[in-house]
């Protein structure tokens, strides 16, 4: 009798649990995402209680490696402006465990202040859960910053700084065997060839990270597909173009071997900072990469001379690849508008703020009449690009080919490709079969 | 009047019994039962995880998973690795276990040597054995001259192998201290009969050990292989699930599905098959080995 008893509540507690977590699930995720709306006009009342009042906003930060660390910076500028407000701080790598803490933060409530980059503004943005930032904050940084963070006209993203993406070449190394910056795949194949000749590895190469697959991968997409054919995505979705069919495609993941073929037999299990090193102490002459090595290559070595050119592409027309990154979002339920906008304040009004997080992260300045001061041995290659106008902003490939769940996946199938599990040809089917994942909403 | 008596107490026994496995209870349930069953129910759905669409779609996604490569290969990887770490780590801890039991000096001192690593979170290890392969072992391997290939992570035909040696090397100790427990506990009498019966240490070990510590090595067992079934932190800081995908566990592929590919209705079937086959695999294993069980 009381083993019936006891399997009796168990099955009903079973019961009870399943159908409240079913309840629940619909409730919350509606008002997760529907309610924000509805929501925002009380937390615009609720919003003018904060004046004077302490106040504790919670804050996601979904960081690049080089961002760990400006949380402090901020905090401090922030307690001297503004003492009454203070930031609780959530720290995780963007790329691993920013969109699974968003996930879960969608079931119960967003925190007031998310730190992620441009991309995700389309990803969540759609959904309703994100605040429109106030043309005051949005005045202060770049015309450029907007363009990929404005959906329907509103824009839900700060974008405070920017990442530029090429192939890092040792200057040095580039003038004593008298190479010229490469304009076409000829050019390179020639410094390669020399490269090889002269016993230089010619790429340091670090794909024991899969994402450094998926980056370069869409470095190289940018130049040969998405800068001729801006909508490419959208097309995929469509059906009217696939990784299969797309010549150009297939050349840009063919630009994976070229790497691979050309770089240190250890790659897969080179980390970064090992890379990064081993360019720095001359093992070699290139790294496709972006400004997130800057801060290893000077931590390593401060006199480090290195430059930055675009990958070629087929047509010799390639351009310089930027990337907008820390971008503020802001929760649309949120409670303490005023307290958010005094952090935005000071984010965008306190120069010396700004300039020592751009240092700290050596990224180059999204605000206006803000530079950093760190020496940037690239920066004159960059200028050069930005006064021709050959540079391109990735956030378009991003938004159409999302990174989690697609590029991040596709870059596994690569990495087998080049470790010859898989042809060629399953890497490129695999992309295509995963044509579901590749847009956020 | 007695027979009353005794109902009464056996009802307030059963009344403290309930009370007693109130807490646990709950906590169980709601820790456990509840979130599996909110799991099958997800795995019934196209949920993403985000929106507030969640389609029922019957069992459509159980149906997907008998087509979907990268799931049967997660398994397949899995199986491999557990595979390999049952059978490893029962021998290398029994076989450890009996030389520490035979006397040998400065037993102490080896008995926490082979412990301490398993007190080591399974991301450290992974990071460790990352170094070692990529910057240790190659470092030694110029300074003696050699030419051993001990990039064990970097290739998708070695990595298994690096994967089942960074595991052993942290859980071996573990297992060996529940063997070292099991051979003290069997009685020295029982050695004495079989020697007297004129039984050399090999057949002492095969007729006396091995039947005595057959309770020790259901645990181990059982241990061993659910652990590895549910292998994921020791790839998250080593290999990634790569090169490509040739370390990818099925703990590893349903994150990835669920939450990076935004599929948590998909990934939620893949958890329930998980769940069922770590019951199976189990219960099989702990029928089969409590039928061999002995007591002194």
């Amino acid at each position: 009798m009381r083993r019936k008893v006891v399997s009796a509540m168990l099955l009903l507690s079973m019961m009870a649990g399943l159908f409240a977590g079913c309840g629940s699930s619909t409730s919350e995720s509606t008002g997760g995402n529907t309610g924000t709306a509805k929501e925002e006009g009380t937390e615009a009342s609720d919003s003018s209680d904060d004046a004077g009042d302490e106040v504790t906003l919670t804050v996601l930060a979904g960081q690049s490696t080089t961002d760990a660390g400006i949380e402090d910076m901020i905090d401090e500028a922030l307690a001297e402006k503004y003492p009454e407000v203070t930031l609780e701080w959530e720290c995780v790598d963007w790329g691993n465990d920013f969109q699974p803490k968003m996930q879960q933060y969608m079931q119960s409530g967003l925190p007031d202040i998310m730190i992620g980059k441009a991309q995700d503004v389309a990803t969540y943005a759609p959904l309703g859960v994100l605040g429109t930032i106030d043309d005051t904050y949005l005045d202060k940084g770049l015309d450029a910053a907007r363009e990929n963070v404005t959906i329907d006209g509103s824009t839900y993203g700060l974008v405070y700084n920017a990442l530029y993406q090429g192939v890092y070449y040792n200057k040095t190394m580039f003038k004593e065997n008298g190479w010229e910056i490469p304009k076409t795949m000829d050019d390179l194949q020639k410094i390669i060839d020399d490269c090889n000749a002269k016993g230089i590895t010619p790429f340091a190469s670090h794909m024991v990270d899969t994402w450094s697959i998926g980056n370069v991968t869409m470095q190289f997409m940018m130049n040969d597909v998405f800068n001729h054919t801006p909508d490419w995505g959208d097309q995929f979705r469509d059906g009217k173009v696939s990784f299969s069919e797309d010549k150009n495609m297939q050349t840009a993941y063919q630009y994976n071997k070229l790497i691979f073929d050309n770089t240190f037999p250890e790659t897969f299990s080179t980390e970064q900072t090992d890379c990064d090193a081993k360019m720095v102490l001359g093992e070699a002459a290139m790294k496709v990469s972006g400004s997130w090595s800057i801060q290893n290559f000077l931590d390593i070595d401060e006199n480090f001379d290195f430059g930055i050119f675009p990958f070629p592409n087929q047509t010799g027309d390639s351009k310089l690849i930027f990337e907008p990154n820390i971008t503020v979002m802001t929760s649309a339920a949120t409670k303490h508008q005023d307290a958010i906008d005094k952090v935005l304040d000071v984010l965008t009004s306190d120069t010396e703020l700004a300039t020592e997080i751009y240092d700290y992260t050596k990224t180059a300045s999204m605000l206006k009449d803000v530079s950093p001061t760190f020496e940037n041995p690239s920066q004159e290659d960059i200028d050069k690009y930005a006064a021709s106008g050959d540079i391109v902003d990735v956030t378009l490939g991003n938004n159409q080919l999302v990174w989690g769940g697609f590029q991040e996946e596709n870059a596994k199938y690569i990495a087998s490709w080049l470790q010859g599990e898989i042809s060629f040809e399953d890497a490129l089917k695999a992309s295509d079969d995963r044509v579901g994942a590749s847009k956020a909403n | 009047m007695k027979e009353k008596r005794y109902l009464g107490m056996e009802k307030k026994l059963a009344r403290q019994y309930f009370i007693l496995i109130v807490p646990g209870f709950l906590i169980f349930t709601v820790g456990l039962i509840i979130p599996l069953f909110l799991s099958f129910r997800y795995s019934l759905t196209d949920w993403d995880g985000m929106s507030a669409n969640m389609k029922f779609i019957g069992l459509k996604n159980y149906i997907d998973l008998f087509h979907d490569k990268e799931f049967i290969e997660s398994w397949w990887f899995t199986v491999k690795f557990t595979i390999g770490n049952t059978i490893i780590q029962n021998i290398c801890a029994l076989l450890f276990a009996v030389a520490l039991d035979s006397g040998i000096k400065a037993q102490k001192f080896y008995r926490a040597a082979f412990f301490i690593p398993c007190l080591i979170s399974a991301v450290i290890v992974g990071f460790v054995w990352l170094k070692m392969y990529s910057n240790v072992l190659p470092a030694i391997n110029q300074w003696l001259g050699t030419n051993f290939n001990f990039m064990l992570f970097g290739n998708a035909k070695t990595v298994l192998g690096g994967l089942l040696i960074a595991n052993n090397w942290q859980w071996i100790g573990y297992w060996m201290l529940i063997y070292l427990a099991g051979l003290q506990s069997v009685p020295a009498e029982l050695y004495e009969a079989a020697r007297v019966d004129g039984a050399g240490p090999v057949k002492r070990f095969f007729h006396v050990t091995i039947p005595m510590l057959a309770p020790a090595i259901t645990i181990c067992v059982v241990g061993i292989t659910t652990g590895s079934l549910k292998v994921y932190d020791l790839l998250i800081s080593s290999t990634k699930g790569g090169p490509g995908r040739a370390s990818t566990s099925i703990i590893y592929q349903t994150y990835t599905t669920a939450i990076n590919g935004r599929q948590y209705g998909y990934g939620s079937a893949m958890t329930v098959t998980l769940v069922l086959m770590l019951l199976l695999v189990a219960l099989i294993q702990v029928k089969g080995l409590k039928n061999k069980e002995v007591q002194a």
